[in-house]
């Protein structure tokens, strides 16, 4: 069963067209590593992908609804399977780890509760399990802002964990990361897929932390899908070959 | 181009001269201004020579007023505290009213300018009247006495707060807003578990900020019968006391001072 499935999304900024007709599909329990150059696409697909941007045309079928057509409560209720990792983090800086881990549990949870942080214990429970995951659960109770980047993009996988999002998409989660973080992040992430069955995407733009990490790789260029191979195809001639210069 | 001699380095480029119609328009423009500014003194009367008149007598009134008097002080005292309460009273009650509105003026939390539209337009309406002005009307409404200075504080900082609190929730990053909704929870609680926190320290030091104001701002109430130690100012120049009208002055110059000591300390605190 395709968890994700993505065709002919087409999309342009101005005029300017930034999305050629891109497909892509994923299954549960498989990572895929998209790649490309600066300016192929990438973060505006992402953005389509979770329907910040409505793409102008092509169809993103997520467990067989169609987001494009999707509206309003409906729309939200899907969205409740996506889940989504930023370059940024978008940690809350003075909730602690275990509260920002909570956030992904936010629809499920009575106002008054939220309002109050006081919330059920088989969801706290849920919460530490999620954490003990990525390997924070010594820092629970650490406020957000006092954790290091790639502590913080765990804090950040967790809680998408603790939302049991079926789908899990990745922009850029280890642009701003120095290597060994950058290598804990993405084993958490490839753990959410091998242990928990999600299907990830995520962009990359260190073509070598491909390999040990995705099962697929699609290279993005001028907004076109031009590669869509199993990892063990993605030798350094199809990377060289992906980001050279045109012309 | 010749090399400046000695240094090596190409002549600095000239300058060009402006054209000559705006040169002419720049003139005209502070020709207008100044003929403004004078307009401005005679509409406001300014005359040096009547306050080189009034000056003695306002020397006598100086001299007249030492030493200061201190019959009556805790009276003084009283009325002081009370026009600590109604800053108080008046800034807890815009609190209040001020958060749920903030979060409908700002941006980030209410794209929909249907609706956010015209909670600014309410807020910078409340903002455009002076608390006096309030106190001016609720004397006549709910009767002379410091209840209607509460009011009147209440509802022009309610104004005044509600658009400082949705600026400062405007200049949060809004990545985990964004993070918080794609869950699908509703507004109410991703703005209020993900925006809080962040904004607390902010909307504290502008709390504070505003009770300083306004404690400045209620020691005139009591010139329309809006409670406080202004009843007292207002009596004493009524009957050209001087001596207690120092004092008044001395009473509230250091209220003021130590409160905008201690809110100055706190806010340093929470920054």
């Amino acid at each position: 069963m395709t968890a994700l499935a993505v065709r002919g999304l087409t999309h342009a900024y101005g005029g300017v067209p930034v999305l050629r007709a891109v497909d892509l599909s994923v299954s549960p329990g498989e990572v895929v590593a998209v790649v490309g150059p600066s300016g192929a696409g990438k973060t505006t697909l992402f953005r389509c992908l979770t329907q910040l941007v409505r793409a102008d045309a092509g169809t993103l079928e997520l467990f067989g609804t169609d987001l494009q057509q999707a509206q309003g409560k409906s729309l939200r209720l899907a969205r409740r399977d996506l889940g989504l990792v930023f370059q940024s983090y978008n940690l809350v800086r003075r909730l602690t780890a275990m509260q920002n881990v909570l956030v992904g549990r936010l629809a499920d949870v009575p106002a008054w509760r939220v309002l109050l942080r006081r919330f059920p214990a088989a969801d706290e429970a849920l919460a530490a399990a999620c954490l003990d995951q990525v390997g924070l659960l010594p820092y629970a109770h650490t406020r957000a802002d006092r954790l290091s980047g790639g502590q913080q993009q765990r804090v950040a996988i967790a809680r998408v964990l603790a939302s049991r999002a079926r789908v899990v998409l990745a922009d850029e989660p280890v642009a701003s990361l120095d290597p060994a973080s950058a290598a804990s992040v993405l084993t958490a992430l490839r753990s959410l897929a091998t242990d928990h069955g999600k299907a990830v995407v995520c962009s990359l733009h260190q073509v070598d932390l491909v390999a040990g990490f995705a099962d697929r790789v699609v290279g993005l260029r001028d907004g076109r899908v031009v590669l869509d191979v199993p990892v063990s195809q993605f030798d350094p001639a199809a990377a060289s070959a992906l980001y050279a210069r045109a012309g | 181009m010749q090399a400046r001699p000695g240094t090596g380095l190409a002549p600095a480029p000239v300058r060009p001269a402006r054209p000559l119609p705006q040169r002419v328009l720049r003139w005209l423009l502070a020709a207008v201004a100044v003929a403004g500014f004078i307009g401005c003194l005679r509409l406001a009367d300014v005359d040096p020579v009547e306050l080189a008149e009034g000056l003695p007598t306002m020397a006598g009134w100086i001299g007249q007023a030492f030493p200061p008097s201190t019959e009556g002080l805790s009276t003084l005292l009283v009325r002081a505290a009370e026009t600590v309460a109604i800053a108080v009273v008046g800034t807890a009650f815009a609190v209040v009213l001020a958060l749920p509105l903030c979060v409908l003026a700002a941006r980030t939390t209410t794209p929909s300018g249907w609706v956010r539209l015209p909670v600014r337009l309410f807020l910078n309406g409340l903002r455009g009247v002076d608390a006096f002005v309030f106190a001016l009307l609720f004397v006549a409404a709910v009767g002379l006495g410091p209840f209607a200075g509460v009011l009147g504080i209440a509802l022009h900082t309610w104004g005044s707060m509600g658009k400082l609190f949705s600026e400062s929730i405007e200049a949060l990053p809004g990545g985990p807003l964004e993070a918080a909704e794609l869950t699908g929870a509703s507004r109410l609680k991703t703005s209020s578990y993900t925006l809080l926190p962040d904004v607390l320290p902010s909307i504290s030091s502008i709390g504070l900020y505003l009770l300083e104001f306004n404690i400045r701002a209620s020691t005139v109430l009591g010139v329309v019968g809006a409670g406080g130690i202004g009843q007292e100012l207002k009596n004493s120049v009524d009957l050209l006391a001087f001596p207690r009208l120092a004092t008044i002055l001395i009473v509230i110059l250091v209220m003021v001072t130590a409160v905008d000591q201690l809110s100055a300390r706190l806010r340093k605190a929470l920054a």
